[in-house]
């Protein structure tokens, strides 16, 4: 950004883009041009400690996922030559011509969210950043616990690449000191960055690893931090040392191992020796910012943070700019994400009359209907440049593909995702009026879209689409195996045929959106969130249960910078009260709230009647309140006093502060112990704040403030300091060591204050006129808010926002939003953004007249349902509810804007009445089945061959895996417990050709011994015995029309039907099996011998032999002869 | 050919994660055996044990479901 | 427009877009994320930053 010209509203801004020498429409990020490039350059996202090439990209999943060439290195841009990237790029997307380009745009405002870097810990010498390579930076170490880090997630050490047993984190490096090489302030972020890099530390290399920080005070004062901690103590055994480390050294001469030397908690010096050390290195600002701000007209403060202040904390010094995250001040994730959500209420509110002038809604045709019975499906099969097709074989994927069934169309593209390509896919759609279409090339997770977006433009719904992800789960995972990867291509490609053959037009969907919002709460947060709304112009209903707005900032003087909270506080709730599109119901509660996002309709009673209303989306701003204590005399001594009380009674009667010699501020009192063990954030800055007025209003009075660990976080540092050159006197005491308070005489006199000196290890006695306590924050629960809102609470009873970091005021429930100390103890400040963050998320669904929601969705069959509930206890997003259907008592109704898709009510429902759009049970089935299908050839053809199954037995084939039945059938049971049966080899040889079979028809129902079909060969009837009960389920209808069949292929093309058995598992114990069966076929063929006669004799000396046509060769033994001896039936 | 048994696997893929991750196994190039097939589905809750015993049935030797 | 694009500096613009505003996002690097691009992992979840 060179430079800004103009006004709020009206910015012209001129921005210098520096060329990155690739195309980015055509870079397929397929990484050659990486691989390529001879020029290693040290890789600043590693933070140095492994090298990249010239041609790279930023990280692996940097976003936009594309490629660039770094010219500072580049041996085109040294030499004048090389081009290997450009040779070698399949794509043609490398560009040396590209040339920085300077030029301006036209905006409303602007929102500065440049961030902050890593001090440099190099110039603090006694550490030794720069001379040993072990001593590492807090970001190094982020990137050495990486899986796409350095070292692939492996914990092992820069000089010897050997696993450490032993880490030091040192804190506060170049934070919270002075001097030239640090800064005074404090980084905020460090404190945990340590303990969560020692817990991942020791996640990665087990238990056994010795883990320590060296610090001065543990700053875990955000949401969940404190616990975080304790685990990190208690359970994860990371050992915390309070102190003050001077040096780093060597160990010893030829040591890769470090000595840290240091004073410890009672100022005796100490050195341990740890294998690898991590300096805690905070956060500044760099130059570049500082220089930035002055091109702009930002003023900045001495630490070179944008100035700005605590009631309007995204604002600068220059109307139309505002500012985000750790430009401003050290901001962790959630309070930068807080911020951005913010920074964005205040941009949009000065640019309210031009909203939605400037977006730009895409038109798309009609969709074309679609005939279900007419399965049209298009296959697009990409190379993705080399990326795939160097593994898979693409052609050959492309011509199978044709092969499938319901697939009409199927080509191959070198990028199927490049615009031309998108162009052929629609026109092959309208050509070959394809009704389904699948890609198979890389992910649906960042390509689905692109191509949903394609055949929408083709007039197609795009859920008619499906992916075959045959780049990343195929090509790129199977290089060493390229025919398995085709054949696995291959069955992709067919899973979602299978899968899109059953796909269905999905509609989108909907919902109307009431533009308007419940506030729940009228204190600051309530009242900034209903501002930020309605002076975007969208009503809002503010309910506060008290007679009068403001809440506890009515209790509070100034902010840590000195701005009058009280006049502010009147100045807000005049604006709110004046304000045309704000109706506030004072002395006003919530009844009950039903709906969801868009149409909310919630019951407020005020005073004695109660009103309907509806809203679009809610924000909770309910407050907190303060611990009322028991402890240090609280409630039975006047002069012991907690938070604002003191200043109260000094304000009432001035007296008593003129008469006071010393007082006592206890931090902790309530925080940060079993009940409550969470830290409340403000306490340490108030009582910082109340003993710096106390202290300058009066500077003889003693001021002791008795604290745990200091915690005033950030830029707040300067109130500590500020104290303790006032002279104001701190004593830390342990939870196990707490101060003691008692009364000299009565409830009215001096207090006597006795505290243990940490340093000197003795108890100190203080005598005292006034004690005041900073109790914990507490949240406010006696309210039915959770349950109205069916939003969920922390187990200290905050409310829990959708993701602690990413999504710091939202609720998993769309349309509901949290700010304030409802959702933890914050400053004023924090709470003002975080209400400003909660109106700018609530004004981005409100600004839509309707909001389009993702429209897979579950679906229930009603008349399947039964109305267990099942599926309501189950679904985490409250999407389904029973309701009363009229005689026939309860049945499931879903709520398709609250639906996600999971599909959890789907898998549980028991009646199988519930399925999900586009991931029904059939689709999956049918993807499943064809995913197993060349499996199952595989099995098929490694199964015994005919071969192996068959035996010859006396010349006569048998199966193995075959039950006979002495008339001379087989019997073969198959899958799902049906029987085919067929004649036997011996039977077709003594028949002979049969021309005629009179097989019984379907339906009929056959019984074990008993007649159940026959052959005919020229009028003579063979009848045969049902070798079982049963009803017949299937004839072979080719072998009827084929009789020869019979004889050529006995078991494989001659048998004869299928039975659905009827009878018992008995009868199946009368047939033959095995050894029985083959023992049973040597004896037959022995009866056929001694009716053959004696010029058989040889063959049955040999043991057998089998002769063809019996009845053919030997008419004289007789038709009925051999039908009775062989088929035990009469003719 | 070796005759170590290779089970061929179906596999139950969250979006938001688990088939996330295996693309990013690709992302990474990491090898493994080209014997899974990967069903993409919204939720390792959307599993029916309905589509474990298909899956099986289809021919598959295991089944993974991961979320 | 929104200069920078780190986490804040995308929730800005994300903010923005949805409230109807045409966004311009300024990245002086080659790809958005910044510093929580370069995080492992993020307290209490220990969830990927990524």
């Amino acid at each position: 950004m060179e430079g800004i010209e103009g006004h709020a509203g009206r910015f012209t801004v001129t921005l210098r883009e520096h060329p990155r020498f690739v195309d980015i429409n055509k870079c397929i990020a397929c990484g050659v041009c990486a691989e390529k490039c001879p020029r290693k350059v040290e890789d600043a996202f590693n933070e140095g400690l492994n090298k990249r090439k010239a041609a790279y990209v930023q990280y692996p999943q940097a976003v936009p996922l594309k490629y660039a060439i770094d010219a500072d290195h580049c041996i085109y841009f040294e030499k004048g030559k090389c081009r290997a990237c450009e040779k070698f790029c399949p794509a043609g997307a490398i560009d040396f011509n590209q040339n920085e380009r300077i030029f301006t745009i036209e905006v409303g405002s602007v929102v500065l969210a440049l961030g902050a870097r890593h001090l440099d810990p190099s110039a603090i010498e006694e550490y030794g950043y720069s001379t040993f390579p072990n001593v590492i930076t807090g970001m190094q170490m982020e990137r050495i616990l990486s899986a796409t880090g350095p070292y692939q997630g492996r914990l092992v050490r820069p000089s010897d690449g050997q696993p450490p047993k032993k880490i030091a984190w040192i804190q506060c490096v170049g934070s919270r000191s002075t001097g030239a090489t640090a800064h005074e302030y404090c980084s905020g972020v460090c404190c945990m960055y340590a303990i969560k890099e020692a817990v991942i530390a020791k996640e990665h290399a087990g238990r056994d690893l010795d883990a320590a920080i060296f610090f001065m005070d543990m700053r875990t004062h955000g949401k969940e931090f404190e616990r975080y901690y304790r685990r990190a103590e208690s359970e994860l055994g990371v050992r915390f040392i309070r102190s003050r480390v001077h040096s780093v050294e060597s160990s010893a001469p030829g040591s890769d191992s470090l000595k840290v030397r240091y004073a410890d908690d009672t100022g005796a010096e100490a050195e341990e020796i740890f294998d690898l050390v991590v300096l805690s290195n905070g956060l500044e600002t760099s130059n570049e910012v500082r220089e930035l701000a002055d091109r702009l007209g930002v003023a900045v403060d001495e630490n070179g943070f944008v100035k700005t202040a605590c009631l309007s904390p995204l604002e600068t010094s220059r109307k139309g700019i505002f500012v985000c995250g750790s430009v401003a001040n050290p901001a962790d994730i959630p309070q930068a994400v807080m911020e951005a959500s913010a920074a964005s209420s205040a941009a949009a509110r000065l640019l309210a009359k031009a909203r939605g002038s400037q977006v730009r809604e895409k038109e798309y045709p009609a969709e074309k209907p679609i005939d279900p019975a007419e399965i049209r499906v298009g296959v697009f099969v990409c190379h993705c440049g080399i990326n795939i097709s160097s593994v898979v074989d693409v052609t050959e994927v492309r011509d199978y593909a044709k092969t499938l069934p319901g697939v009409v169309y199927s080509t191959d593209n070198l990028f199927s995702c490049s615009q031309d390509t998108q162009q052929t896919i629609r026109d092959a759609v309208t050509e070959h009026r394809l009704n389904r279409v699948v890609v198979a090339a890389c992910t649906p997770r960042t390509h689905e879209p692109l191509f949903q977006e394609t055949i929408r433009e083709a007039g197609l719904n795009p859920y008619l689409l499906e992916f075959a992800n045959i780049r990343d789960q195929d090509a790129w995972v199977h290089q060493g195996c390229p025919e398995e990867a085709t054949v696995k291509a291959k069955d992709l490609v067919r899973m979602a045929v299978s899968k899109v053959t059953f796909s269905e037009p999905v509609e989108r969907l909907q919902i109307t959106m009431h533009k308007s919002a419940l506030v729940v709460g009228g204190g600051v947060a309530g009242m900034t969130a209903a501002l930020g709304l309605a002076e975007q112009g969208f009503p809002v209903h503010l309910i506060e249960r008290n007679g009068n707005l403001g809440g506890n900032a009515r209790n509070i003087r100034a902010t840590w910078k000195g701005e009058d909270v009280r006049s502010y506080v009147e100045e807000l709730s005049k604006r709110v009260i004046a304000h045309p599109d704000i109706n506030v119901l004072l002395n006003a509660r919530i009844e009950s709230v039903s709906g969801f996002v868009g149409n909310f309709l919630s019951r407020v009673r005020k005073g004695g009647r109660s009103e309907e209303i509806s809203h679009g989306v809610a924000i909770i701003s309910s407050g907190g309140g303060f611990y009322k204590p028991e402890e240090y005399l609280y409630g039975q001594h006047e002069r012991v006093t907690c938070w604002h009380e003191l200043e109260d009674l000094f304000e009432k009667e001035p007296e008593r502060l003129q008469r006071a010699e010393a007082v006592v501020l206890i931090q902790c009192v309530g925080s940060r112990d079993e009940d409550r063990p969470y830290c409340s954030r403000l306490c340490c800055t108030a009582s910082l704040q109340q003993a710096v007025t106390l202290k300058t209003r009066k500077p003889d009075l003693e001021v002791y403030v008795l604290y745990r660990d200091l915690r005033s976080y950030g830029l707040r540092e300067e109130l500590y300091r500020k104290a303790r050159e006032l002279g104001v006197i701190f004593f830390r005491y342990t939870p196990e060591n707490k101060p003691a308070v008692s009364a000299y005489e009565g409830t009215r006199g001096k207090l006597n204050v006795t505290v243990q000196d940490h340093v000197l290890n003795i108890p100190i006695s203080l005598d005292v006129d006034y004690v005041n306590l900073f109790s914990a924050i507490l949240p406010q629960t006696d309210n039915d808010l959770p349950h109205l809102f069916k939003v969920p609470t922390n187990t200290d009873g905050f409310f829990l926002e959708a993701h602690a970091k990413l999504r710091p005021v939202d609720f998993s429930t769309e349309g509901v939003f949290v700010c304030g100390l409802a959702h933890y103890p914050k400053p004023i400040e924090e709470s003002i953004a975080q209400a400003e963050a909660a109106s700018s998320r609530a004004a981005g669904l409100l600004a839509r007249g309707t909001i389009e929601v993702e429209p897979v969705v579950s679906v229930i069959d009603q008349e399947r349902c039964v109305g267990c509930g099942f599926c309501e206890a189950s679904c985490p997003f409250g999407a389904v509810k029973l309701v009363a259907v009229a005689g026939k008592g309860f049945r499931a109704e879903n709520i398709p804007a609250l639906c996600k898709g999971c599909g959890i009510c789907a898998a549980g429902c028991p009646q199988k009445a519930i399925d999900i759009y586009h991931f029904r049970d059939n689709q999956i089935l049918a993807s499943v089945q064809a995913g197993g299908e060349t499996t199952r050839e595989a099995k098929a053809s490694s199964r015994p061959s005919p071969a192996a199954r068959v035996t010859f037995v006396s010349g006569y084939l048998m199966r193995r895996d075959c039950m006979y039945h002495v008339g001379h059938t087989w019997i073969e049971r198959m899958k799902g417990g049906r029987l085919r049966i067929g004649v036997d080899d011996f039977a077709g040889k003594i028949l002979g050709p049969v021309d005629r079979l009179n097989l019984p028809p379907r339906g009929e129902v056959l019984r074990q011994d008993r007649k159940g079909w026959s052959f005919l060969r020229a009028s003579r009837r063979a009848p045969f015995l049902s070798p079982v009960t049963g009803k017949v389920f299937d004839i072979n209808l080719d072998a009827v029309s084929h009789p020869e069949n019979v004889l050529k292929d006995p078991y494989g093309d001659g048998w004869l039907l299928v039975v659905e058995p009827k009878g018992s598992e008995a009868e199946l114990k009368h047939l033959l099996y095995g050894e029985a069966g083959f023992r049973w076929m040597e004896e037959e063929n022995r009866k056929l011998l001694e009716l053959l006669g004696p010029e058989y004799e040889r063959l049955a000396a040999s043991g057998g032999g089998a002769v063809e046509d019996v009845f053919g060769i030997r008419p004289e033994i007789g038709w009925e002869t051999l039908v009775k001896t062989f088929l035990r039936t009469e003719v | 050919m070796n005759d170590e048994f290779q089970p061929r696997i179906i596999a139950f893929l969250c979006n938001w994660c688990a088939y996330a991750g295996a693309d990013l196994a690709g992302v990474s190039r990491i090898q493994y055996p080209p014997t899974i097939r990967v069903v993409r589905i919204l939720c390792s809750g959307r599993v029916d044990p309905l589509y474990v015993v298909k899956g099986l049935q289809s021919g598959f030797d295991g089944v993974l479901v991961s979320g | 427009m929104v200069v920078g694009g780190g986490i804040a500096g995308i929730q800005a613009s994300l903010d923005l877009v949805s409230s109807g505003y045409l966004v311009h996002l300024v990245e002086k690097a080659p790809a958005i994320g910044g510093l929580m691009s370069a995080l492992d992992k993020t307290f209490p979840t220990n969830d990927c930053a990524m």
